[in-house]
């Protein structure tokens, strides 16, 4: 993906916070991407990063007490912080559409999945109802369901977890929507039946020329299926970069503490590299860097002045005062 | 070595068909109550030796936490033989139990879940040494040297669950664990709800007491990095079966039955590149309430041919401490896609 | 301790809710009723000595011919309506709170056993709880006087016979889903037995639901003792509760005598009222899913 492809989505200086009665939680605060026509961009952190706030931000999903503070969500150059109600309720599903973790979120228990499906178009297309129904079994087709046409009448709770998903996935793509935001898709999901649903919707998103934000706190995921990954912790960014450069060349400490502490098969070591300490209290974040109580890098500055998220080179950026060197591992 | 842990021929079945009332169901113009018994565990054999880390591993429904909890008897086993250091326990009473209970304890999957919120820090911990020995006092010295062990402090012990982290729970948990000095810990997938970086954190401390304290450990797992980072051996199972068992080097590099070969290239990694061949799986498990006849992998196996609905394979010894249950073993030509 | 309390989230909404101030300041007035009640009237209503019949059925004291002495009036025996309300209060207030006692230590055992054991015991025990949830609570409470005779005693054990079951519900349900919790597997792993997993482990984390089915049931259990004693199977003429109030003024309510019977009624309908307002916000409090 150069940089001169065409931007979809453009997120600036993003802020969420939610106003609790212990404290106000800045869940998402300052964050900015953009993500190019038919990107995978993968949107890594651990809980309490703010990962999967970006991705209700986006879609006009946040409840009170959540609200967007401030900054920009420019899609295809209408900024969705903006948008109102009636408006985001047209974006969703026909130009944006979501797959959650657990795929009873979206479906309805109470309808036989068919019946859903044909709700979605008849909301965002002008088809007939044949036409309806034969976009519906070839998409339940493309989505690897036998027997399309008699599981059209079958209700959501009468699918496995992993077909589940894949109806999921196949009500997602029908109204070809030009962006998806999965939400840990596969996190539910068994290895075997992980590696099946990942393959399907890196192959649907790629052949209907969609763009994907990838909500995980899955390395190994990422790695597998993203152009681009963002890493988040405590609601700001710490590194963006190409998916390979980051993994193989972490710059921001705690990106290469993560990446350390997954057990590696090839370098079998006695102990396993770890990040000492755990995530702070978001309501109550340390001065300057919010990672250094927990850096082996950090020095005077970093507890004096927050870093910036700076350009490292082309195409990669890192909110480090001390970013790791290149080449390092 | 003796063996900390043996299992022979374990069984876990579930009646899950309810009262009666629930039970009674019309078909073909006649009203019956069919029973509903879910098979999770079929005929387990294994052994832990002093010491040692066995990884019980496999797919969610493949009956491995069943195993773990039949053994530290959260459920009674339906058949079979457990043997704790020597001695048969799987028919005694809880009160009989409870001197075994001092041999062997067991750490839980959930931080959230497995810790009393009513309760303080210090009482979870001092709470299996107290039903032992009843010395209160013995009982607070221990607890505080315990926690100060897994890297808590004093000040934590007069705190409640929900002041914690998930990965101090989970240490809290381990404290707990460790309060009668046991020599076998079952370890029910104990990292598989913390975030990565804390995972590192509780295996490290979880090696580092293996070698202090000489523990054995049952780690049950579905994550394949975890397990071979801790494992010294590993059991695969599917569907209440036990599929393969081999030292782990053995396992993952030379993995011989077809699903234990087709979980190893599912598993994502950081460099997709170097990835073993694919074995790529199609459908979805079987229920346990009607296992398929013959190999219980069959449904979904690649290689599967009319012998695997037949005949049931056995676990058997392929040599260097490698076990397999599949006839490709027999008819090794098959083994082509 | 007490800063903690108002430094809490509990007590900030509290503060925010009118309906939830309004009902605590209506209970706090008739727990001042309750408990200083013989010191807050200058007659005893029931030491027949200290009445007199030239006093009967005085109108309010704000109507002509009211008599200062009697701010709400009297009855037929010269008896001081207010007086006799307050006495009544305390035996209403006495009778709910002790008969809520009664069925949510019964219906707590009762849930606690069923949910933790299960199998047959725990059929027979909901079976039975199903038959009686399906008559009203009110025709079981009457069935039972009947066969009992009046007296307080004979009320309590009526209200408690039909208040039990819903405790034994809630305790059940909840019990069933926390002992398959894993705390309650590494007790077991620990060697605790049955009866001290139940004890330490199960019944504080079940009991949170009932503080508000207990606070309902207690303006619930006010208003059963109230019909009971109104139709007159309820506690004796010795010792009337508000509902007895009712009915010995009901006799001479049509012959403009209202006084009598009015008060005590407006005093049921406010304590009632003020639980309700109360539990109501309990229950948004302490309920989770709504948080």
């Amino acid at each position: 993906m150069k940089d001169m492809t065409e931007t979809l989505l453009r997120v600036d200086d993003l802020r969420t916070h939610f106003h609790t009665f212990a404290g106000t939680v800045k869940a998402v605060d300052g964050v900015s991407f953009s993500l190019a026509k038919g990107e995978i961009m993968g949107l890594v952190g651990e809980s309490g990063g703010g990962k999967s706030v970006v991705g209700f931000s986006i879609l006009g999903l946040i409840d009170s007490p959540g609200r967007i503070e401030s900054g920009q969500i420019l899609f295809d150059g209408e900024d969705l912080a903006k948008a109102s109600e009636d408006r985001m309720h047209k974006i969703r599903g026909k130009e944006i559409a979501m797959i959650f973790q657990d795929p009873m979120t979206s479906l309805n228990p109470l309808h036989p999945i068919g019946r859903q499906m044909d709700e979605m178009l008849r909301l965002h297309t002008d088809l007939d109802a044949r036409g309806r129904r034969a976009r519906c079994i070839r998409m339940l087709e493309d989505v690897g369901i036998s027997q399309a046409e008699d599981r059209l009448d079958s209700y959501p709770h009468q699918f496995s977890g992993g077909m589940r998903q894949r109806v999921v996935i196949a009500i997602a793509m029908l109204a070809e929507p030009r962006l998806i935001v999965a939400d840990e898709p596969t996190t539910a999901l068994d290895v075997t039946i992980q590696a099946q649903i990942l393959k399907l919707i890196r192959r649907q998103v790629r052949e209907h020329g969609a763009s994907m934000i990838l909500v995980t706190h899955d390395l190994a995921v990422v790695a597998e299926m993203a152009d681009h990954i963002t890493v988040l912790y405590c609601g700001k960014v710490v590194e963006r970069g190409p998916t390979r450069q980051v993994i193989d060349d972490p710059r921001h400490p705690y990106t290469a503490g993560l990446i350390a502490s997954i057990p590696d098969p090839s370098d079998r070591k006695h102990r396993l590299d770890q990040i000492p300490g755990a995530v702070p209290d978001i309501r109550k974040l340390p001065r300057g860097c919010n990672f250094r109580d927990r850096c082996p890098r950090a020095q005077a500055l970093c507890a004096e002045r927050e870093p910036d998220l700076e350009t490292q080179e082309p195409g990669r950026s890192a909110a480090c005062h001390f970013p790791v060197e290149g080449g390092g591992t | 070595m003796t063996a900390m842990l043996e299992v022979e021929k374990l069984e876990q079945k579930f009646d899950v068909s309810g009262g009666l009332l629930d039970r009674l169901s019309f078909s073909g113009g006649r009203i019956l109550s069919p029973r509903r018994v879910v098979q999770a565990v079929n005929g387990v054999s294994f052994d832990v030796q002093q010491g040692e880390v066995l990884a019980l591993v496999g797919e969610s429904g493949c009956g491995k936490s069943t195993v773990a909890k039949t053994i530290a008897r959260i459920h009674n086993p339906t058949g079979g033989t457990i043997r704790i250091d020597g001695q048969e326990v799987q028919g005694l009473s809880d009160r009989e139990l409870l001197p075994v209970r001092s041999k062997m304890q067991m750490i839980f999957q959930d931080p959230y879940a497995s810790l009393n919120p009513r309760q303080r820090v210090r009482d979870i911990v001092a709470e299996p040494l107290l039903e032992q020995t009843g010395n209160r006092a013995e009982a607070r010295d221990k607890t505080e040297a315990l926690l100060a062990r897994v890297g808590l402090n004093a000040e934590h012990a007069g705190r409640y669950p929900h002041q914690f982290s998930g990965g101090q729970r989970q240490r809290i948990g381990i404290a707990r664990a460790l309060s009668v000095n046991p020599r076998l810990i079952i370890a029910d997938e104990p990292v598989s709800a913390l975030d990565v970086s804390i995972q590192a954190q509780i295996l490290n401390l979880m090696m580092d007491l293996r070698d202090e304290f000489g523990l054995a450990y049952l780690f049950i797992s579905h994550d394949l990095s975890v397990v071979h980072h801790i494992a010294d051996r590993v059991a695969v199972m599917y569907l209440g079966f036990m599929v393969e068992t081999a030292p782990r080097d053995t396992l993952f590099a030379m993995p011989r039955h077809p699903y234990t070969r087709a979980l190893l290239s599912a598993a994502p990694t950081l460099d997709p590149a170097k990835k073993a061949r694919q074995i790529e799986l199609t459908g979805e498990v079987p229920s346990a309430l009607s296992l398929p006849s013959g190999c219980c992998f069959r449904t979904r196996c690649p290689f599967a041919w009319d012998r695997c609905a037949a005949e049931r394979p056995a676990l058997r010894d392929t040599g260097d401490g490698q076990q397999v249950a599949c006839h490709l073993i027999d008819e090794p030509e098959r083994d082509k896609p | 301790m007490m800063t903690a309390f108002f430094a809490s989230e509990f007590f900030a909404n509290w503060r925010r809710n009118g309906s939830a101030i309004a009902g605590s300041v209506i209970l706090v007035i008739f727990a001042v009723i309750v408990v200083f009640g013989p010191w807050l009237v200058w007659q005893d209503p029931y030491d027949v000595a200290g009445l007199d019949l030239m006093d009967s059925y005085k109108p309010p004291a704000w109507l002509p011919g009211g008599d200062p002495r009697f701010p709400l009036g009297t009855d037929g025996q010269g008896r001081d309506v207010l007086a006799a309300i307050i006495y009544g209060t305390r035996i209403s207030v006495l009778i709910g709170v002790s008969a809520m006692i009664c069925s949510l230590v019964i219906g707590t055992f009762v849930g606690l056993v069923a949910g933790y054991f299960r199998g047959r015991l725990d059929g027979l025990i909901m079976r039975i709880a199903d038959i009686q949830l399906s008559f009203p609570s009110m025709l079981i409470a009457l069935f039972l006087m009947s066969a009992f005779g009046t007296g307080i005693d004979k009320v309590l054990i009526a209200l408690t016979a039909v208040g039990w079951v819903v405790y034994a519900r809630t305790v059940r349900g909840q019990t069933l889903s926390e002992s398959g919790r894993e705390y309650v597997q590494a007790a077991r792993v620990a060697g605790l037995r049955n009866a001290k997993i139940i004890r330490r482990h199960i019944l504080p984390n079940v009991t949170t639901p009932l503080i508000v089915v207990a606070t309902v049931q207690v303006g619930t259990f006010i208003l059963i003792e109230a019909s009971l004693s109104f139709l007159g199977v309820g506690v004796p003429i010795t010792q009337p509760s508000l509902g007895l109030l009712i009915k010995n003024g009901f006799d001479v309510l049509f012959s403009g005598l209202w006084w009598v019977s009015v008060f005590p009624g407006l005093f049921i309908m406010a304590l009632v009222f003020g639980i309700n307002l109360f539990g109501d916000f309990l229950r948004d409090e302490l309920n989770p899913r709504l948080k």
